[in-house]
């Protein structure tokens, strides 16, 4: 059993779904709180990595984050070392490629609110702080736990940008998903089938979680 | 005419287009209770929600006046202060209460929002829940309540939340019987005069403009076509009124 496997996806899944809670929350209310060109494009470009093979964003940072481009040659001198291969330009990557499944369930939460509740909490004097924390996130709750799962999982479960990116180096990028991967390439089958059964575990722990909440809500989508 | 003697509270100039609407208004609220009166779609609840700051119109002037010359400027071309620092209460047509607070809770709301006392916001909105009859559904939800019990609490929300400087009403008796009306109005000046509070409301109920003796504004077709004391603007509407109720006996 690769322990250290187990304790670095957990750790990276955490990591990458708290910082994505906070940059899609802002970004989500962004989009979902207007029309025009601006947001539709973003919108689009948040929603790549759901089409885009990993391979092709872990490309593209491993190069942009490296010295090969003047912004990579920047944070290099910045940070002192290239992000590529460690922790942190795993988390950046992994925030990157499950944007989209943190984004998409807060937009349609949001969406969803009568906007007329929001502008009433304004003219009773709530500021646009106290708006969100006592009227839109109570009412998007169902988008939230929504979000949390889908990014958690989908990070559990990432592959590619995590070899492009971070390699394989075990106990920094090595997470579940490339353990596996290594361990049929070694053909170690009942090894990968441990690993295996902890993804599917987690996976499906963190989805029974957000439909046993649906049910009880009689609520028949995942936001 | 308004009073001439009253010196104006705020002053409120609309002009733009929604949809197929022309709005070209420009009021003066003096009166104590200023009423909105004309059909549907004439511009009413437009007006109270350039007032809130909530309209996308660009041509809205909005100013309060404070003491003998000078005024506050609450929007015009340059500023827009937003909504929740304009002092202003509002109860909307839709009762749009928070369905994930009680109807205490709801009520609640704009003293949470506001920095007096906790004495005083007791004493608020347990008078703004005697006031509209809410004391037996203080612990229901939005979705347990009737229509008319909807709209009380949003009545009720509006004249709890403290440091109101102009109270607006869009339609406040929307689904509240004629019995219960009667006996709100009354009350409802009445507790307004003694806050001291302007009111601006909306209605296309005759009998509720008579009964207010109200300041009315009469709207037609996004602009002003009448204003003055109710018994006087809407003085066609009361003899049709009170012909058809003479009919009725």
């Amino acid at each position: 059993m690769d322990s250290s496997a187990i304790a670095l996806t957990l750790r990276l899944a955490c990591v990458t779904t708290v910082c994505l809670l906070l940059i899609a929350t802002p970004l989500a209310g962004w989009i979902a709180s207007g029309h025009g060109l601006a947001r539709r494009i973003v919108q689009a470009a948040v929603a790549l990595p759901l089409v885009l093979p990993p391979t092709v964003l872990g490309f593209y940072l491993l190069v942009g984050l490296g010295p090969l481009t003047s912004f990579g040659r920047a944070l290099i001198r910045i940070i002192g070392h290239p992000l590529a291969f460690t922790f942190t330009g795993l988390v950046i990557g992994s925030i990157l490629f499950s944007l989209p499944f943190a984004v998409q369930p807060l937009v349609a939460g949001f969406s969803g609110i009568d906007l007329e509740l929001v502008e009433t909490a304004r003219v009773l004097g709530a500021s646009p702080w106290t708006v969100f924390w006592r009227v839109v996130a109570p009412l998007s709750r169902a988008a939230f736990l929504a979000s949390v799962v889908l990014a958690f999982t989908h990070t559990v479960g990432e592959f590619g940008v995590v070899l492009m990116l971070g390699g394989d180096i075990p106990g920094v990028t090595r997470t579940l998903s490339i353990a596996i991967y290594d361990q049929v390439q070694e053909a170690n089958y009942a090894a990968a089938n441990r690993a295996a059964l902890w993804l599917v575990a987690l996976s499906f722990l963190a989805l029974l979680a957000l439909y046993a909440r649906s049910s009880t809500r009689r609520e028949g989508s995942l936001v | 005419m308004s009073d001439p003697h009253q010196h104006p509270h705020h002053r409120l100039g609309v002009r733009c287009r929604i949809g197929s609407l022309q709005i070209e208004v420009d009021l003066e609220l003096s009166a104590p209770w200023t009423l909105l009166f004309g059909p549907s779609g004439s511009g009413k609840s437009s007006l109270l929600r350039a007032a809130c700051g909530l309209s996308d119109c660009e041509g809205v002037t909005f100013a309060r006046h404070l003491h003998e010359d000078n005024w506050l400027t609450l929007q015009d071309d340059s500023d827009h202060m937003p909504a929740h620092l304009r002092d202003l209460r509002w109860a909307p047509q839709h009762a749009s209460l928070f369905p994930h607070l009680t109807v205490r809770e709801n009520i609640e709301f704009g003293t949470r929002c506001a920095h007096s006392s906790t004495a005083q916001n007791q004493a608020r909105i347990a008078d703004a829940m005697r006031l509209f009859r809410l004391d037996n559904l203080v612990s229901r939800r939005p979705r347990d309540l009737s229509g008319g019990e909807r709209q009380r609490v949003n009545l009720a929300r509006a004249f709890a939340a403290p440091g109101c400087k102009l109270m607006l009403l869009d339609e406040p008796f929307n689904g509240i019987d004629h019995a219960l009306r009667d006996e709100l109005l009354p009350e409802m000046r009445a507790w307004l005069r003694d806050h001291n509070i302007p009111a601006l409301s909306v209605t296309h109920d005759v009998e509720e403009a008579l009964q207010l003796q109200a300041d009315v504004v009469l709207l037609r077709d996004g602009k002003v076509e009448a204003q003055g004391p109710a018994s006087e603007v809407l003085q066609k509407d009361r003899v049709r009124l009170m012909s058809s109720l003479s009919q009725l006996r």
